[in-house]
């Protein structure tokens, strides 16, 4: 999802979990009615009319955009396809990423719940529910619709789950709208004050950097633990911005779960490089105590000078014209590193989609959420599409525009990395755990990523 | 009317019962017979017999909660019962109005929703922007601004604090209204015959509120092994698991890895303990009646 990483992880990673929590509306026929004998007229000539089968029909929609500006954007695309399908009603209910996971599953076992619903690609998620047949395939539509040319297969492969439970092949569950990606922001005023006037390229300038920063008394990185996601995402980013494209494989086989060890001497690098910026005072003081929100409040405000998260901070770090976005820098010698992204929850048709022409409209329905229409409104309203954007049609952020350089960037080099957390059910936990015991001394980055590859190697010998 | 059977007087109470049966009996059975399965939260449960009971008690996450929740007693029970009694004596000894306005400040928090007071906590705790830190640094006391809910020595203790201000009020006036259910010749006696404050309280004051003491101990025992809205709302069990309670420990593994079997054998441990410690307490301490 836009605002999380939609791992598989318990607690939203940078929203609060405490702001609109559901709230339905409805928009169609219903919305169009009118009060008086205007409608009475109206509504008696509607009903004399015979009615096609996609005219009677209602789609319930559950989605996770409860922020209220993606809120707006999704409502004034709900509205654009009901223009465009007269008599369709759609009954929308937006869920925060914790309520939507939480009650989507059970709902769906119960034979109630929508017809439509953003779903988590993991293991939890969208593995057990295609399992249960609670989600229908896709593929139909997406060779209908064509929507392997409007995202990498590399992409589509996060929806796709096996008969026999293999995540990344087999029939495509859903399709996502927007992607994400964990890149390093910076702001540039905070970095020429410190006498730095370019970026970091490399792993070792990002040192030298630090260094730099740490003399003239400003705060190198920005960062809150508190929830443990800032410091997974650091994790990660660091550890796959060492993996080049070409050798990209490997980590594939691991969140794939097609198997392979955690315990690399990339992974024991980088869980080191974390813990020496830890220890080495680089991180904000006190940052155990806060959480990313928090933290990305304070970097807006000019505090610190890098800050390691994902493009669901965007639309707030608009808010400093000096802070831009890039890739993490990788070390020297590594061409095309890996950045860590994604897709984010993905639009799916469930099995409440009884009948083919329910089914269809839901596919016509998945097909506007990932049209270029619907991409250039999340663009404008500073959300990073999934699909290419045809950029010449729309006016996006500046920063919007650095991620899109970026994203563009990786898609061409097939160098879009993962969230290690979709490793296993418990792997976000575990992470989360060690990490913050890693950060606080506690264990050696032996002893980290041997925890990590336990909890691993313990659901691969799992029967599934 | 009542009627001489019982089936007669059902109907008086079967609109409650079926309520009860509906919201509490169903669940509780339905626990206990989820603690025998193995249950993802869709597709049928599969019975494992006592598998979750022999994993649970080789499960070194459960112990840890276990031994955060005793720790939690000292913060839920011990502290506020202490505070509570030392406070209701003071404040009982003041000026009526004085009294009043006391014990209005100290009950308030129990009026809050806990849940309410968590998010607050965390706010105050908050290393940077909250104003526990902002105070020591500008007293000078920089050193001790620590990152309260993040710190592994410091989180249980500082959720714990929460619940001890939250329960003190609450034991006050409990046993402020148990001081006033106490004879007061027994205090002109014990005045006529020199007897010390320290003694009256010892030999007087304590004794007569052992069936307020009791009460005490039975729901502060309670909402502590219960204790799960203050660490979800202030730390959600970290750093690490520092702060992980049973309860949850329970909720994340039925809600968040749809592990409904073993997290059904979770809660009914923790019913057996409640039920266990409150019927220590009733054993050790005297009823109403027997201190009639």
């Amino acid at each position: 999802m836009a605002q999380d990483h939609k791992s598989n992880q318990p607690g939203k990673a940078n929203k609060g979990e405490y702001e609109v929590t559901d709230m339905t509306m409805k928009f169609g026929f219903q919305r169009a009615k009118k009060r008086g004998a205007g409608s009475l007229m109206a509504a008696a000539l509607f009903l004399a009319l015979p009615l096609s089968p996609a005219l009677a029909q209602t789609l319930t929609t559950w989605d996770d955009y409860t922020a209220p500006l993606q809120t707006e954007v999704i409502t004034k695309l709900n509205e654009k396809f009901l223009a465009d399908h007269p008599g369709v009603t759609i009954e929308r209910t937006g869920r925060s990423y914790d309520d939507l996971i939480l009650t989507l599953k059970l709902t769906l076992a119960s034979g109630e719940g929508p017809i439509i619903s953003k779903a988590n690609q993991g293991a939890q998620e969208m593995g057990a529910m295609a399992k249960q047949k609670q989600l229908l395939p896709v593929d139909e539509y997406i060779a209908k619709y064509g929507w392997d040319k409007l995202q990498s297969d590399g992409l589509l492969a996060r929806d796709r789950w096996s008969d026999k439970g293999e995540f990344g092949v087999g029939a495509t569950y859903g399709i996502s709208t927007l992607g994400e990606m964990v890149g390093l922001y910076y702001n540039a005023k905070v970095l020429k004050d410190a006498g730095i006037d370019n970026p970091p390229a490399t792993l070792e300038e990002l040192a030298q950097d630090i260094a730099t920063l740490k003399a003239k008394g400003t705060v190198p990185f920005m960062i809150g633990t508190a929830k443990g996601n800032m410091s997974l995402h650091m994790f990660a980013a660091v550890s796959q911005a060492t993996i080049g494209a070409a050798d990209r494989q490997a980590y594939d086989d691991l969140v794939y779960g097609h198997g392979g060890s955690w315990n690399t001497a990339t992974n024991v690098a980088a869980a080191k490089q974390v813990q020496d910026w830890a220890a080495g005072g680089d991180f904000l003081d006190g940052y155990q105590g806060i959480a990313e929100d928090d933290a990305v409040q304070l970097f807006v405000s000019g505090k610190g000078a890098f800050l390691i998260s994902g493009t669901w901070h965007l639309g707030e770090m608009t808010g400093n014209p000096d802070i831009h976005f890039m890739g993490v820098p990788g070390g020297s010698g590594v061409k095309d590193s890996l950045v860590v992204g994604g897709v984010d929850l993905a639009w799916t048709i469930t099995a409440n989609a009884k009948d083919k022409a329910t089914q269809d409209l839901a596919g016509e329905y998945l097909n506007y959420m990932v049209s270029d229409e619907a991409a250039a409104a999340w663009a404008t309203a500073g959300y990073l599409p999934a699909a290419a954007l045809k950029a010449d049609t729309v006016k996006v952020p500046a920063l919007l525009g650095d991620a899109l350089a970026v994203w563009n960037t990786a898609n061409a080099a097939n160098s879009l990395g993962h969230y290690p957390d979709w490793a296993s059910p418990t792997m976000y936990k575990t992470m989360t755990d060690n990490l913050a015991i890693l950060l606080a001394g506690g264990e050696t980055p032996e002893a980290f990523v041997a925890a990590i590859d336990q909890d691993y190697q313990a659901y691969m010998a799992a029967p599934k | 009317m009542l009627h001489t059977n019982t089936f007669g007087n059902l109907k008086y109470v079967l609109p409650a019962l079926l309520v009860y049966t509906a919201f509490v009996l169903l669940p509780i059975m339905a626990s206990i017979v989820l603690g025998f399965t193995e249950w993802g939260g869709i597709g049928m449960p599969k019975f494992v017999g006592f598998a979750n009971y022999v994993a649970l008690f080789s499960d070194p996450m459960f112990f840890k909660a276990l031994r955060n929740t005793a720790v939690l007693m000292v913060f839920y029970v011990a502290l506020p019962l202490c505070i509570g009694l030392a406070l209701a004596v003071a404040i009982s000894n003041i000026r009526p109005g004085e009294r009043m306005a006391l014990r209005m400040l100290y009950f308030m928090p129990y009026v809050m929703p806990s849940a309410v007071l968590g998010i607050i906590w965390r706010w105050l705790y908050n290393p940077i922007f909250g104003p526990l830190n902002q105070v020591l640094r500008a007293v000078g006391l920089g050193a001790l601004a620590l990152p309260w809910l993040g710190d592994f020595n410091f989180a249980l203790p500082a959720v714990g604090m929460v619940a001890t201000w939250y329960y003190l009020g609450f034991c006050m006036a409990i046993f402020m209204a148990g001081l006033q259910r106490i004879d007061a010749s027994l205090f002109e006696a014990a005045a006529l015959e020199g007897a010390s404050g320290r003694q009256t309280f010892r030999y007087i004051t304590l004794p007569s509120l052992l069936p307020e003491i009791r009460i005490v101990l039975l729901l502060t025992v309670i909402a502590s092994i219960k204790s799960y809205d203050l660490v979800f709302t202030m730390t959600r069990g970290g750093p690490a698991n520092e702060t992980l309670v049973a309860n949850l420990y329970m909720y994340q593994l039925g809600f968040e890895l749809n592990r409904y079997g073993y997290a059904s054998a979770v809660a009914v441990i923790g019913a057996i303990f409640i039920l266990v410690v409150n019927g220590i307490v009733h054993r050790v301490l005297p009823t109403d009646g027997d201190n009639a």
